[in-house]
């Protein structure tokens, strides 16, 4: 949303007869300043955008910077090909016509379009970049079209004469099947240095594109900003139980090692089946509810998931050396510290009333429904079985360093 | 620390007359052909820091000395003298030209423009030497344009402090503020009389 007075300087010369941009160099051109126009227009109203064309029989202001985007595409029409691009000329009188800006609060900027031979000197070339940085003057250059030997460098040399900070850009855009168009919406010179992309170079991506690239889930956040939200939420809930199941495949694996087998992985299945019950509830509640019932699931899992992946990471170890297994069931038992606190909690959560009230809040669950005390009932057995596996836990522990020391 | 008054700091508060500093709008202050964006806003401080270098100064391009700020006010002031640190190594500016509320000045227009004042500066690294200004003309100042074209043979301009000594009046130049456009007018508006009777006459 930066304020900025930008003059186009157009290459009309002959070399832009040529049909290697479909269909001709020239209207490709004609496209991209056309769509440049609009996204500059748009990202800030106060904008004005002004062109010129560098050869014909001269350079020649075409339009003088302008808000009105009318009088801009206008002026495109009837543009006569002929003559030789003076690249020189057009940057000092694109300067020139920006310094003659009305409103002087707006930052300068010049995008040239070289699509044929450079016939100036490199020194010149660096003297008008030196100058035009010296008056804070940005370039953005656009090189198509011509390539011949000493144009890329001097082009290079130009913005390296010109670039403060960041603010000027080059953009090579070989010959191809896609137009200059759409190269030229993902560069920074539509996306404004950084900015983040205008809703309209963004909009223009999608349709360029033909509809779903650009966005997540094929929905403009812009236009509907609710149904992106939800379907963001639905593939986050999604994500989470596909990790919860992935962990509990990894879980039986390694407990089955260590002849713990099931109740971690039912343990981790209570959890999601939560997960589950709250997220069904997401479709019947508005937003805030579900982000928030999302919340306290992930919390619930992320506890239990990471005393989890300790033991995993714990039995691989332990089956390389006998050592590092001694000093990891030392850290364990630190670790078991934990989840006692951890099945402190797993128990405030098992806890009949706590749970009941916490389901008579969602307006779609009914404590009294029967499969709702199934699962309640499930849940407390669950973490009775785990406490006490818990403990034997413990036990075994003990008996394992002792084992080693003999 | 020698002023250029003839008696000692201690009795004098120097500080406080270099004040007006506050009076800068700092947000809108820029300069053309510094090196770093932004750096020049660093310059403005207060008296007793003028010498610290701690943090950065304004410093223009390679090879090229020549240096332009802008420096608005956010009331009108009345500047008295100003006083200029530059850098070592001959890179202290050894010429300034001072315009006066004109905004968007570039190079080019202060190249050809006749400054309201100029002024040819020594080699002031201690900050003692304050220039002082033509100060009819400087009466009622809402933005003043500092140009060094020039420095004592250094690749670059350096400047650490520039200090501005006047008085800040609480006007404004910039007179229109507020504008109410009226297509018809509206009688609550214009209550001058006492009420009762005051508005309106009829005739019999």
């Amino acid at each position: 949303m930066v304020l900025e007075a930008t003059m186009i300087c157009i290459d009309n010369s002959e070399w832009m007869r040529n049909g290697d941009y479909a269909p001709s160099r020239f209207q490709a051109q004609a496209d991209a300043v056309n769509l440049i126009c609009g996204a500059k227009t748009q990202s800030n109203p106060e904008n004005t955008v002004g062109i010129l064309t560098m050869a014909g029989k001269g350079v020649r202001v075409l339009v003088t910077p302008t808000s009105d985007l009318g009088k801009i595409l206008a002026c495109m029409h009837g543009l006569e090909i002929g003559g030789e691009m003076n690249l020189a000329s057009g940057i000092q009188v694109a300067q020139l016509a920006l310094k003659h800006r009305q409103n002087k609060k707006q930052q300068q900027r010049i995008i040239v379009f070289c699509g044929s031979p450079i016939k100036h000197e490199k020194k010149l070339i660096e003297m008008i970049g030196r100058k035009l940085k010296k008056n804070s003057v940005a370039l953005d250059i656009i090189n198509f079209g011509e390539q011949d030997d000493g144009k890329i460098e001097k082009l290079e040399a130009l913005l390296a004469a010109v670039n403060n900070n960041d603010t000027s850009h080059i953009v090579h855009v070989p010959t191809g099947s896609s137009a200059l168009s759409d190269v030229l919406i993902n560069t920074p010179i539509f996306t404004g240095d950084g900015e983040g992309g205008s809703g309209f170079a963004a909009a223009a991506a999608a349709a360029a594109a033909g509809g779903l690239s650009g966005f997540d889930f094929g929905v403009d956040p812009n236009l509907d900003p609710e149904l992106a939200l939800a379907l963001r939420v639905s593939m986050e809930e999604e994500r989470a139980r596909q990790e919860a199941a992935a962990k509990k495949a990894t879980e039986e694996a390694a407990k089955q090692e260590k002849g713990e087998g099931q109740p971690s992985g039912t343990q981790d299945a209570m959890m999601t089946e939560r997960a589950n019950v709250a997220t069904s509830e997401v479709d019947n509640k508005d937003d805030e509810n579900a982000l928030l019932q999302q919340a306290l699931a992930m919390s619930m899992d992320d506890p239990d998931s990471g005393h989890e992946t300790r033991d995993t990471d714990m039995s691989d170890a332990a089956a390389d050396d006998p050592e590092l297994a001694l000093a990891l069931q030392l850290s364990v038992q630190d670790g078991t510290k934990d989840s006692s606190s951890q099945s402190d909690l797993s128990k405030l959560l098992a806890d009949q009333s706590f749970v009941s009230s916490i389901l008579a809040s969602l307006p779609g669950v009914d404590p009294n429904d029967p499969s709702v005390k199934n699962l309640l009932d499930s849940i407390q057995s669950q973490t009775e079985v785990r406490a006490s596996n818990l403990s034997s836990q413990q036990k075994n522990e003990e008996k394992e360093p002792k084992e080693d020391e003999k | 620390m020698a002023c250029l008054h003839d008696h000692s700091c201690e009795d004098h508060d120097c500080s406080a007359d270099w004040s007006l500093y506050k009076h800068i709008d700092i947000s809108k202050v820029t300069a053309l052909n510094e090196a770093v964006p932004g750096s020049v806003k660093s310059v403005f401080k207060a008296w007793e820091q003028r010498l610290s270098s701690s943090e950065e100064h304004l410093e223009s391009n390679e090879g090229d000395p020549e240096l332009l700020v802008f420096i608005p006010f956010t009331s009108d002031v009345k500047i008295k003298s100003i006083s200029i640190v530059g850098g070592a190594g001959g890179t202290s500016p050894s010429k300034m030209r001072a315009f006066i509320n004109r905004d968007g000045i570039d190079f080019s227009d202060a190249q050809s423009m006749q400054a309201i004042q100029e002024w040819d500066l020594a080699e002031n690294l201690q900050g003692v030497l304050e220039y002082q200004t033509r100060y009819s003309k400087f009466q009622s100042v809402a933005s003043i344009t500092l140009h060094f074209p020039e420095n004592f043979g250094g690749d670059t301009t350096q400047i650490q402090y520039i200090g501005l000594k006047g008085e800040a009046t609480q006007l404004r130049r910039d007179v229109v503020a507020t504008i109410v456009y009226e297509l018809m007018p509206n009688p609550s508006d214009h209550k001058a009389q006492a009420e009762g009777g005051g508005g309106l006459s009829h005739v019999e």
